[in-house]
């Protein structure tokens, strides 16, 4: 057994899975506060990627000025969904909101087409290009800083959620709407603060993610995939998320080095399996969920 | 500043290509024989549509060519095309539709699994022969599909003209050692076995295998690998692009000196406009000459002219536009074949004149006379990316397999 290499990989497989937990979060947020799956979570991702081509490819502006503003871009986009489309479906079924969800992403899709063309793109360049090295292991930078980027931001979120009155507010809606709502919370404006803030999480991971692997149109295709770290940790579970997100980033790339590329998406998959059977609701998720 | 923001990166050679679709006929009506219908099921939209547009490009401006020529034996050329979105039930209802209402004796197809999925009809039917995208090499195989081709090399030609140029790289005596990487897909895993076969003929090692899935992956696992088992080559096939340009640049920040090769869809001009100094060295096999290339003919330069006029905005015309154009050559040299010897245009008599092409100058699209053998053109070069200069040089000769 070569330690080193396994030691290489696995370092691999957790800072991806750093960002897994960070898309992971997007779909939480919005599931925790408004019980609403949101199929659209990759296209708002990809939105956010291409303003970042369009602010420092096409503007040529900095990229440290580019990140934070498609961010910005990618979550007020979540909020004007929330309100636009998500919002007069309240009441309604839950495949309904769904269906709505998944037809906000084509819609995504097709506008970015219409604007950037079909053509596969890179991103500018903005994270270092020196090999990171951890003892005598080796760490490709982009992976390493762009898992640095995304801790910061999850330790954010999670002070935020811990100790802000927004946080509070959220979590309270969470548990109880019906009480959050007497005790004077504006439930309204939590839903829309959990799109923005989930679609901020999910932003931020798009151009992450792009940085590292590229961008098209059908970049979106990895908030689904994504979905099975959700489920594993639990819909409704920011810790689940989190610690599924890494699981999940660490045994897919685990399984594609021992086994085979084509082994990645089955060992997840098979793990999925074995939580939905053990566990339907997720290893942190509550027990009351109703699945669609 | 807008058009500016948002042309970045972005190729609408399409647009214009519409507009010639839809006036490429009105001359052809002036003339009195029957219209000769090209088909086509092109995927403008979808996943395909970055070559979609330059391919319905290619065949339009072809159909303006050859018809400003007088057309086949004086028959007019009418290009008729649904766009599919690169979906194989909507090329099928496309090539339905476009049937119905017209007699095709060639077809375009936009997908291996399309021209697939319709083989069992085209070879009832008798009536039209299919080329298309797709180099598939199970496409070549005459007894399951006898009225379909591919214009260039198959995808394990493109292998063997690939290995052949690694094998001629050696050092002291000893053949380099490669590796492959490609995509989860069917189109990914295509020529491996036959590649690995070839390989082990040839006497190159195979030093590593890796799969990924297609398109934006992170690969540095697959890095890792890499960096041990140290291949002199690596050929990547199943991408457009991405992981190709991470594959690079990582390898070389651990210090290998690699050299890394690619098939048809991934040397095109793509990989320079958006990989940049990181593309240099980047190699591939092609079967045309590129369109900006220090190469000339008859043909060539009918079609640069052809293409200035259509869209004097488009500048560089990419790799799908020559194979659009490559394809309704082969057509009208088939058609006009057929016609010659006095037969009909059924999709036999046409299967056997396109059999019958034997050291064919296309007028500088190939480079050399072309033979083909078992339904393709077995033929390609294998071109370097000279980043400061932003093109394909030749870096070999043109290499006709047996």
């Amino acid at each position: 057994m070569d330690w080193l290499f396994f030691g290489e990989i696995s370092l691999a497989g957790l800072a991806m899975g750093g960002l897994y937990a960070l898309i992971g979060l997007g779909f939480v947020i919005i599931y925790k506060a408004t019980r609403v799956i949101n199929f659209a979570i990759g296209e708002i991702m990809m939105f956010a990627a291409y303003l970042f081509l369009a602010f420092a490819g096409g503007m040529e502006m900095s990229p440290w000025v580019a990140l934070p503003l498609a961010v910005l871009g990618g979550s007020v986009l979540g909020g004007v969904i929330e309100k636009v489309m998500i919002r007069p479906m309240l009441g309604e079924s839950s495949i309904s909101v769904v269906m709505v969800t998944i037809g906000i992403a084509s819609i995504l899709v097709g506008l970015v087409e219409m604007v950037w063309g079909a053509d596969p793109q890179l991103l500018p360049g903005f994270l270092p290009r020196k090999p990171v090295f951890i003892g005598e292991m080796y760490l490709a930078p982009k992976i390493a800083y762009g898992f640095l980027i995304g801790a910061a931001v999850l330790i954010v979120y999670l002070l935020y959620f811990r100790f802000s009155r927004g946080g509070v507010a959220l979590r309270a809606t969470a548990s109880d709407q019906a009480a959050a709502y007497s005790m004077g919370i504006n439930v309204r404006r939590v839903f829309n603060l959990a799109w923005v803030f989930g679609s901020l999480a999910a932003s931020l991971a798009g151009v992450l993610v792009a940085a590292t692997g590229g961008l098209s149109p059908q970049f979106g295709a990895i908030g689904l995939s994504v979905l099975v770290v959700v489920i594993v940790g639990g819909l409704d579970s920011i810790v689940g998320a989190l610690i599924a997100g890494v699981f999940i980033g660490w045994l897919e790339t685990v399984a594609g080095a021992y086994l085979g590329g084509e082994y990645r998406m089955p060992a997840t998959f098979a793990v999925l399996a074995v939580i939905l059977v053990l566990r339907p609701y997720g290893l942190f998720g509550t027990h009351e969920i109703e699945r669609v | 500043m807008l058009k500016n923001i948002f042309s970045k990166g972005r190729r609408l050679a399409g647009i214009g290509s519409i507009a010639a679709a839809l006036v490429a006929a009105a001359p052809a009506m002036a003339q009195d024989k029957e219209p000769i219908v090209f088909g086509g099921s092109i995927p403008l939209s979808g996943v395909f549509a970055f070559a979609g547009v330059h391919l319905h490009a290619g065949l339009t401006d072809y159909t303006t060519w050859i018809n400003s020529e007088g057309g086949i034996n004086g028959h007019p050329v009418k290009y008729v095309m649904e766009d599919t979105g690169y979906e194989v039930d909507r090329s099928v209802a496309a090539f339905k539709k476009i049937t119905g209402s017209n007699t095709v004796p060639v077809y375009y197809g936009d997908s291996t699994g399309f021209m697939k999925t319709i083989a069992s009809e085209l070879n009832s039917r008798g009536t039209t022969l299919m080329s298309g995208a797709s180099f598939a090499t199970a496409l070549t195989d005459n007894e399951q599909y006898p009225y379909q081709f591919v214009p260039g090399p198959n995808y394990t030609q493109m292998f063997g003209i690939i290995l052949e140029y690694i094998a001629t790289q050696g050092k002291d005596g000893k053949k380099p050692t490669v590796a492959f990487v490609y995509s989860d897909t069917e189109f990914g895993k295509d020529p491996i076995a036959n590649g690995k076969a070839k390989a082990a003929e040839m006497g190159i090692e195979v030093v590593e295998e890796i799969v990924t899935k297609p398109g934006s992956v992170d690969v540095s696992a697959e890095v890792l690998k890499m960096r041990r088992a140290r291949p002199d080559f690596v050929v990547f096939h199943g991408y457009v692009l991405s992981p190709i340009n991470e594959f690079m640049v990582q390898m070389r920040q651990m210090g290998l000196d690699t050299q890394f090769m690619g098939t048809f869809w991934s040397t095109d001009k793509l990989i320079i406009n958006k990989m940049g100094a990181d593309a240099d060295g980047y190699m591939g096999v092609m079967p045309y000459n590129y369109y900006d290339s220090a190469e000339g003919g008859p043909m060539l330069d009918a079609l640069r002219a052809t293409a200035e006029k259509s869209d004097p905005e488009a500048g560089y015309r990419p790799t799908g536009y020559m194979q659009g154009w490559f394809n309704a050559m082969v057509w009208t040299e088939v058609i006009k074949r057929t016609m010659d010897a006095g037969k009909e245009l059924t999709a036999e008599n046409m299967a056997e004149s396109l059999a019958s092409i034997k050291d064919w100058d296309t007028g500088g699209i190939i480079g050399i006379p072309v033979t083909v053998k078992d339904m393709s053109f077995p033929v390609g070069r294998i071109w370097r990316v000279n980043a400061k200069e932003g093109r394909y040089e030749p870096v070999s000769d043109w290499i006709h397999l047996d």
